[in-house]
């Protein structure tokens, strides 16, 4: 298992945004949680990530319990987040959101800056190379030297996948990747996340684009005030007849 | 006419250490610092003290200027680096306030309101007069060379990139791995020792230190510098404090052409128009003077 | 034991003030979401109104009413000058700018009144005495005046449309706009009763002590302290943290000293901070 919660359970002023939801990802899983607006997603990403506490409950990655550890924390043990609204470096070049998230570099403190120049140089070499394969690998050369600020809401999505990536994680968490993305880009990042579960790298996806989403993951949880109310096989759980009366009944 | 300019440039250099201090807080890292002039303060009383009640050289006086001003940074840094951004500015604000204070109250050491006179000037060796103020300029302008060398190098290394990162997006930061609080902190000490070098030349140049030096205006004129030169470039600090010494000297002489107006009506002319500046900055033209902020 | 008694009503009088201080910086920083830097110079504003009120009127009441008048309209006037123009910027831009109109404030209030400290000319009453406690007659019509101040505003924002429209934007103003809240109105509510209630501090502050173009931004950090003591868009937090804070650095002087009663505040502030961020009556997300 790489990643395990229990009982998850969180509340706003009486009001249970994440109700003791229990499920787990395995290595290199690609798994989904949909639900209607408000079922309490977000919050329980945030849970997840460590942007937020919950009231009871664990989250246990690599059998480690990290319910009380801080988000940077947890990103270093191999679990990142992006975020549904993206949240580039906006005055910094694409080039400079990703080598920004490359982890251990030595040039990160004064110490190393000034005391081992010549191993700090030779550690941006590398961070410089495993950037320009993820900018290949993204399609995001012809925008590597602008400013995140003005890219487009499509390619500001690959970016976050992009640091995501420099971070070396074994699962990467997904706050709605398809939202406000044109259908073209949504079939490229459906690509590449395919790409990299190929490569052992675990998904756990939020998505609010229920058809991108069914295609692309192997299973799927759904959400609604606050609790899975089914988990299982994409087009299984979507028949369910409960989950059409929860999600798809209050679309329509 | 030579000692009125290499005055006034040496003041302007003082400036412009603050101003560079300001810029890696604000600028550069997006710490509020509201409480710049509490660093300064520390800097310009450590100075004074070690060299007048200490009987230290004037060199020690530097050093502990330094080294004080960077440590009362660290424990407001652990403070309220966990905080809001705005709160972190209130934070700033109380603790300059705090500083001044206690420089007002602990006479033993600080001779209270009175302030401590009678500051050994540098060079004073080379006798007064325009040696020894050459002498200080060439000083200062050294000082200032090194410490935009030294912003140079931080802001073209990945600890400048993350710094950056952090002011464009802290969560970000967080959820990619890395600890913003360890940046912001070295940060801060590293800008608060830069504000104490700056009030220890101040000390010595001025020759005495009394706590209405160090009132919060002062903060704010670097803030309107920085502000005026363009926030987030290291040159923005430079041009900055250039500006600030037109606006604050042009003051001075707008008292000789305008008759009847007092220093008390002047200094409260120089308040509105510093307030007027920072209004109409930030509403009208947040880049700065200079233009777009987006790369240095 | 008199002696404590006496600095104990001090302290609830100076914390009045605090309070009305914190009442107003909690209201604008739970709905216009920012510490407003003005709100001490709009406090001094007040004073020297009720000064000139007082000289032209001879009636300190008329005085006070003026006071506050001009406390609401130079709310007002930030909000409809700068604050409303700098909407959706960044919080430190709101900041500085309302750095920059306490500057203004100041500068023009000295320009105009003189830099000299100026007192009310009323006329002396010899205190009265229970037990030994001596109470100036002053003071309890000045805390008098505070309560009803304070009543006003709790009335108008518990018992009328606006002022409940005022806290539902405070709560969350994302879903107010969706009820079809009209921002604009709120906000011009709100400046008026925080520019007021500044004004009323200043005017109390003013009569209490002398009138000087410093004493609100002195007023500023206790202010702060206290709501964040009280727990930010709290306004009943406010008055019960100005209340302690007022007691308590009345309480502390004859320990730590005249200058460093202020210095109390800051460290009050900074145990809050540290230790329940909330404050006393705070909601979770005030801070992170």
């Amino acid at each position: 298992m790489t990643l395990t919660l229990s009982s998850l359970t969180r509340s706003f002023g009486g009001f249970r945004a994440v109700d003791s939801v229990s499920f787990s990802v395995d290595e290199g899983g690609l798994v989904g949680v949909i639900g209607p607006n408000g079922a309490g997603k977000s919050t329980l990403f945030s849970l997840i990530s460590g942007f937020l506490a919950p009231d009871s409950g664990t989250v246990s990655l690599f059998g480690e319990d990290i319910t009380r550890l801080a988000a940077h924390e947890r990103a270093r043990r191999g679990m990142v987040r992006t975020f549904q609204v993206p949240r580039e470096y906006a005055h910094l070049t694409v080039r400079e959101n990703l080598l920004a998230a490359v982890p251990g570099q030595s040039g990160e403190t004064l110490r190393g800056l000034f005391l081992r120049p010549a191993a700090v140089r030779a550690e941006e070499q590398t961070a410089r190379a495993r950037v320009a394969d993820a900018i290949g690998f993204l399609r995001l050369s012809p925008v590597a030297e602008t400013p995140a600020g003005r890219l487009s809401g499509g390619q500001k999505k690959l970016l976050e996948l992009g640091r995501a990536l420099m971070t070396n994680p074994k699962l990467i968490l997904l706050d709605e990747p398809f939202a406000g993305v044109n259908p073209v880009l949504v079939a490229a990042l459906s690509d590449h996340i395919r790409t990299l579960n190929g490569r052992g790298i675990g998904f756990l996806i939020i998505e609010h684009d229920l058809p991108a989403l069914t295609r692309l993951v192997s299973t799927l949880h759904v959400m609604d005030r606050g609790r899975i109310i089914a988990s299982g096989a994409p087009e299984a759980v979507l028949s369910a007849p409960e989950v059409r009366e929860a999600y798809l009944g209050g679309v329509s | 006419m030579e000692a009125y300019l290499a005055a006034i440039a040496a003041i302007a250099l003082i400036y412009v250490l603050l101003a560079l201090g300001l810029t890696l807080h604000y600028g550069l890292t997006g710490l509020i610092n509201f409480g710049h002039v509490g660093f300064f303060c520390i800097g310009a009383y450590a100075a004074a003290i070690l060299s007048t009640k200490g009987g230290m050289p004037i060199a020690v006086g530097f050093v502990a200027a330094a080294v004080l001003a960077g440590l009362a940074a660290w424990p407001i840094g652990l403070v309220s680096l966990r905080l809001r951004d705005d709160y972190f500015a209130i934070v700033t604000l109380g603790f300059s306030e705090t500083v001044r204070l206690v420089v007002t109250s602990e006479r033993w050491l600080t001779n209270g309101v009175q302030g401590i006179p009678g500051i050994p000037r540098l060079f004073e060796g080379l006798g007064v007069g325009m040696p020894s103020a050459l002498a200080i300029v060439g000083v200062l302008l050294a000082v200032n060379a090194a410490a935009i060398w030294l912003f140079f190098r931080l802001v073209k290394s990945p600890f400048g990139r993350m710094i950056e990162a952090i002011r464009d997006n802290e969560e970000a930061v967080r959820a990619l791995g890395k600890d913003p609080a360890r940046f912001k902190i070295r940060v801060l000490v590293l800008g608060a020792a830069l504000a104490g070098i700056a009030g220890a030349f101040y000390a010595h140049y001025i020759g005495y230190v009394v706590p209405d030096q160090f009132i919060p205006l002062v903060t704010f004129y670097v803030w309107m510098a920085i502000i005026m030169g363009g926030v987030g470039r290291i040159s923005g600090a430079v041009v900055g404090a250039a500006l600030l010494m037109l606006f604050l000297e042009g003051s001075r002489f707008l008292r000789d052409v305008v008759p009847f107006i007092s220093a008390v009506d002047m200094a409260s002319v120089r308040i509105g128009a510093v307030g007027l500046a920072l209004v109409l900055f930030t509403m009208f033209r947040p880049q700065g003077l200079m233009g777009d902020y987006t790369r240095r | 034991m008199v002696f404590w008694v006496e600095l104990l009503i001090a302290g609830v009088v100076s914390g009045l003030v605090i309070g009305l201080v914190a009442l107003a910086i909690t209201l604008v920083f739970g709905i216009a979401r920012f510490p407003n830097a003005a709100t001490g110079d709009t406090m001094t504003l007040g004073a020297y109104g009720a000064l000139a009120g007082h000289a032209a009127t001879g009636s300190l009441l008329l005085g006070g009413a003026l006071g506050a008048l001009g406390g609401a309209v130079t709310g007002l006037a930030a909000y409809a000058l700068v604050f409303r123009r700098l909407s959706g910027r960044s919080t430190v831009a709101l900041l500085v700018a309302s750095i920059g109109i306490g500057f203004i404030l100041r500068a023009g209030l000295a320009l105009a009144f003189g830099h000299t400290q100026q007192v009310f000319q009323a006329p002396l009453v010899r205190p009265w005495r229970f037990e030994g406690v001596r109470i100036h007659p002053n003071d309890l019509r000045l805390a008098a005046t505070a309560a009803f101040a304070l009543a006003v505003v709790f009335a108008t924002l518990y018992l009328t449309p606006i002022g409940r429209r005022m806290r539902a934007v405070a709560d969350d103003p994302a879903l107010a706009r969706v009820c079809g809240i009209s921002p604009v109105r709120v906000m011009v509510a709100l400046w008026l009763l925080a520019g007021a209630v500044a004004g009323i501090a200043g005017v109390i502050l003013g009569m209490r002590t002398v009138v000087a173009p410093e004493i609100g931004w002195d007023m500023l950090l206790p202010g702060f302290a206290a709501a964040i003591l009280g727990g930010i868009g709290s306004p009943v937090g406010a008055v019960v943290a100005g209340l302690i804070i007022g007691i308590a650095q009345e309480m502390a002087t004859p320990v730590v000293g005249f200058t460093y009663k202020i210095a109390l505040a800051f460290v009050v502030m900074l145990f809050v901070l540290l230790v329940r961020p909330r404050g006393l009556f705070g909601r979770v997300e005030g801070v992170r």
